[in-house]
């Protein structure tokens, strides 16, 4: 059922003046009896001379307000809504974004799509089948098209918003794919906060959201330089008022830091405070802001006071001082040397690193390998180069972040042929390159250190910690969204314990532990090795923008507003009842009429 | 004693009313003659029942509380000196050689005491209540009056109206009749009133046969205990209109007291008629063991039943008349 102007439903106000009046009037017919005795003394055994009593047993009454709310009801164009046969398939996308978490829609925006969602579910044929899309970091099928509703339904009841900017747009592209050639409709719900809906002829847009008040934390960090740390908070006040946010900040429970910060509309705060000497080492640093606007949920963000070490370590091959050295140094949790080639023997460690040494096929895991390559991986070297020259490398790179090759020589390399993966250093041939897949994960540095004056550069130990920690599965500035991937060390399964508290198994597969991280928060991973925790920030600092329809552009089909109509009701059939209900009440009318005369001039 | 009888036979009631102001008047019927002559020729074989001795002041046809002179043997008691010789009975004093006086009730005639309402109320019902009053005192006083009784009529509303009094014998049967068929209907209703003041006038014992509605907001049992007090053989006909009994009403109305003008506002549906008959079976109920209790004759009928079926069928069962 839908209104076409709801606003005509004011004129149902008729009703109760109707009531007014019809009690305000003096109607009674006088009748001469020959006596009230009789009538007097009936009168404290029923109510009949109460006033409302009239309204209890008016026929005419009752008539007389059915008519008139048949015709205020018509008056706002009343339609049933159906879905039409050969609409095609729909696909349901739901913004997931953190703002959909917003209570200005009770009770979220999220919830309340995910209502009308369900009513588009109820209301599709038998024979028509629906998709589920959820646009998360990244677009998530949730369920294909499907004529299962059981399955749509749970995966629907499922879904929830992660804390990020989702990608409606993207989300949107995908759904677009699996309805091809426009036949299907692309029902859509967002606030648009931060993305636009695509103008595709077959999307139909519902932008949720009243409310643009919201004061978030964006960002908290611990600093580490050398011996201080330091916490970093950046609020940031997204609304158009300003507002005053107190902040308040502890470590495991005691309160380390307090102030309180006048922001103005659209403004950024970062506060930086050290956390003194006794406050040093572990712990989980919680943030937390007393505002109360639309968006609750980003007015806490926790943060590792010590962050999960690199992982552990066994390096496989003929003595290497440098290497080794640097392994002592190094913040692994353990580092082995071994001269062991067979891979039983290495199962207990995180990452190999196989240096010079020449193995058979590796079994799934994470590997350095340095100056070889494990025949296993797409990379079989064909032959040598001599001092090759390190011309390029990314520098965008995490394993390359802050490690500049330009002064490093090298005396021989290996000639890799890679037929996959990255590279991510060349000269005449690659010389740093990284390959994920088939279980394995690992890193070929074409020339042994002691081919090159690598080791003798500042180079060399950032770029082995680099290279440590993405293999190891790199725990620093994890951002929700992401999926983290733990090295499973010969565990077969781990418990994840996620922000929110609730506890999931995670199964082991090609020896790492993958799991996504919606929320931002402290995770951790218990595994038979022991237990490992990553704080998880929230994936964009522009999640907690949450004005509705604040990104749509001119033509695009985001418009509508906060109180635009329900796609359900853009584009199910609509089978107009106002005239069904303008005929009723005239017949009514009539009738009332009919009756009226019918008792000699009484109650008309 | 009270007579426990139904209602008479109920009547087809008339057709649905159109929504007049009040009770359709009177009908053709009233301004007709009180009674026609095969009636009143029918009359003429009854006579009233008194079912106690009464004291006349001449012989008539009744039993008298005087016992002596009379034909009709009535009890034995030891002689007195100073009894009349005539009346001691030999035979028994032969037997028992104890001497006993014969009693005989002496007859003597009835009073008879019509009282008719007269109130606005009695106006009411098709025909109306009055009409059947004024029938009824007229077929019993005709009775009486060819019976050689001692007829006295009234009318009462609020206090005791025009009376003819001292009427005796078939003679008088003209006077009677002319004068019930001047009574008009006024005032309103309060039977105690009426009923001391008329006894007080009048107090003679006899007869008394009260013709109204009783629709007395005042009550009616002091009245009526007043002529028990005074000896009285009291005699109610309850007289009530079809729509008194079943209202034919519905919807909002202001409902007008046709004696005292008091107004009552009420919604009159299903559950309110409901309520109505409650009251009324209560009332009528009160009404007839109110009688019972105290020794009144009660008799309670609608004015849509003919006066001569009334006279004839139901005080002839009720031993009024015989």
């Amino acid at each position: 059922m839908s209104f076409g102007t709801p606003a005509a439903l004011w004129a149902l106000l008729a009703v109760p003046v109707l009531v007014v009046l019809y009690l305000l009037r003096v109607r009674r017919r006088e009748y001469v009896v020959s006596s009230v005795l009789l009538w007097v003394r009936s009168q404290p055994s029923w109510a009949a001379f109460r006033p409302s009593r009239r309204i209890e047993r008016s026929l005419l009454l009752l008539l007389q307000i059915v008519a008139a709310a048949g015709l205020a009801a018509a008056l706002a164009q009343p339609a049933l809504l159906g879905w039409t046969a050969g609409s095609g398939d729909v696909v349901l996308v739901l913004d997931g974004s953190m703002s959909m978490r917003a209570r200005d829609v009770p009770p979220t925006r999220f919830d309340r799509a995910r209502a009308e969602a369900r009513d588009v579910l109820a209301r599709l044929g038998p024979g028509h089948r629906a998709a589920l899309v959820l646009a998360a970091a990244h677009p998530l099928v949730l369920v294909p098209p499907t004529a299962d509703r059981g399955r749509l339904e749970a995966a629907l009841a499922q879904a929830q918003p992660w804390d990020v900017a989702g990608d409606v747009r993207g989300a949107v592209d995908l759904a677009a794919q699996l309805v091809p050639g426009g036949r299907g409709r692309i029902l859509v719900w967002t606030d648009a906060a931060r993305s636009s809906v695509p103008a595709f002829p077959n999307v139909t847009a519902r932008v949720l959201g009243t409310a643009d008040d919201n004061t978030g934390l964006v960002a908290l960090r611990v600093l580490r330089d050398g011996e201080t740390v330091q916490a970093l908070v950046r609020i940031t006040n997204f609304g158009r008022a300003a507002v005053r946010a107190p902040l308040r900040v502890t470590r495991d429970g005691a309160a380390v830091y307090g102030t309180t910060l006048a922001l103005a509309a659209g403004e950024t705060r970062t506060v930086v405070f050290p956390v003194s000497a006794p406050q040093t080492g572990a712990g989980v640093l919680r943030a937390q802001l007393d505002v109360r606007d639309a968006l609750p949920d980003d007015k806490t963000a926790e943060a590792l006071l010590a962050p999960a070490p690199l992982p552990s370590v066994l390096l496989v091959g003929p003595d290497d001082p440098p290497l080794e050295r640097l392994l002592r140094v190094a913040p692994v949790s353990r580092a082995e040397v071994t001269r062991e080639t067979d891979p039983a023997a290495w199962r207990g460690y995180d990452v190999v690193i196989l240096d010079r040494v020449t193995t058979g096929a590796v079994p799934p895991g994470r590997y350095l390998a340095i100056g070889t390559v494990p025949p296993n991986l797409p990379a079989n070297p064909s032959g040598v180069v001599d001092a090759p020259d390190i011309a390029t490398w990314d520098r965008r790179d995490p394993v390359l972040r802050f490690v500049d090759f330009g002064d490093v020589h090298v005396r021989r390399a290996l000639r890799l042929a890679p037929e996959s993966g990255h590279v991510l250093a060349a000269g005449p041939s690659p010389l740093l390159w990284a390959y994920e897949g088939r279980g394995l994960r690992a890193i070929v540095l074409a020339f042994g250190l002691a081919d090159s004056d690598l080791p003798q550069h500042v180079a060399f130990p950032v770029l082995v910690v680099n290279s440590l920690a993405w293999l190891g599965g790199d725990a620093g500035g994890l951002q929700a969204g992401q999926t983290l991937e733990v090295p499973a060390a010969g565990s077969d399964r781990a418990v994840l314990l996620r922000p929110d508290g609730t506890r999931i198994g995670v199964p082991a597969r090609d020896g790492v532990f993958s799991f996504a991280l919606p929320r931002a928060g402290v995770y951790r991973l218990m595994t038979p090795a022991g237990e490992r925790a990553v704080s998880v920030s929230v994936g964009s600092e522009a999640a907690g923008l949450i004005a509705p329809g604040g990104a749509c552009g001119a033509g695009e089909s985001c418009a509508g507003g906060a109180a635009s109509q329900s796609p359900v009701q853009r584009v199910l059939a609509r089978l107009a009842l106002w005239p069904w209900l303008v005929l009723g009440a005239v017949a009514v009318a009539l009738g009332e009429w009919a009756l009226a005369t019918r008792r000699h001039g009484g109650d008309a | 004693m009270a007579s426990d009888r139904p209602l008479p036979e109920p009547v087809s009631p008339p057709a649905v009313r159109p929504a007049a102001e009040g009770p359709t008047p009177a009908a053709p019927r009233d301004q007709a003659g009180l009674l026609d002559p095969a009636f009143l020729q029918r009359l003429e074989a009854l006579s009233l029942v008194s079912r106690r001795r009464v004291r006349g002041r001449q012989h008539g046809e009744r039993r008298s509380l005087v016992r002596g002179r009379g034909i009709e043997f009535d009890d034995y008691r030891a002689y007195e000196p100073g009894d009349d010789y005539r009346y001691i009975d030999w035979n028994i004093a032969s037997r028992l050689d104890r001497l006993f006086v014969k009693l005989f009730s002496e007859e003597e005639d009835l009073d008879i005491r019509l009282l008719v309402d007269t109130s606005r109320s009695m106006a009411a019902g098709v025909p109306s209540k009055l009409l059947l009053a004024k029938q009824l005192a007229a077929a019993i006083g005709y009775i009486g009056l060819v019976n050689l009784d001692r007829v006295e009529v009234g009318v009462f509303s609020s206090g005791p109206g025009p009376r003819l009094s001292r009427l005796r014998g078939r003679g008088r049967a003209f006077d009677l009749l002319r004068f019930l068929d001047g009574i008009v209907p006024e005032g309103t209703t309060d039977l105690g009133v009426a009923l001391r003041r008329t006894l007080d006038e009048s107090p003679r014992r006899g007869l008394l046969v009260v013709i109204s509605d009783l629709l007395d907001p005042l009550g009616y049992e002091d009245g009526l205990l007043r002529t028990r007090h005074h000896g009285m053989q009291t005699f109610v006909i309850h007289v009530l209109a079809e729509d008194e009994l079943a209202p034919r009403l519905s919807g909002e109305l202001r409902l007008i007291d046709a004696e005292t003008g008091r107004a009552v506002e009420v919604t009159v549906d299903a559950d309110a008629l409901r309520a109505y008959a409650e009251a009324r079976d209560a009332y009528l109920e009160g009404v007839q063991q109110f009688c019972f209790r105290h020794g009144i004759d009660y008799l309670r009928t609608t004015s849509t039943v003919p006066a001569d079926s009334l006279v004839l069928r139901y005080l002839r069962q009720g031993g009024l008349v015989r």
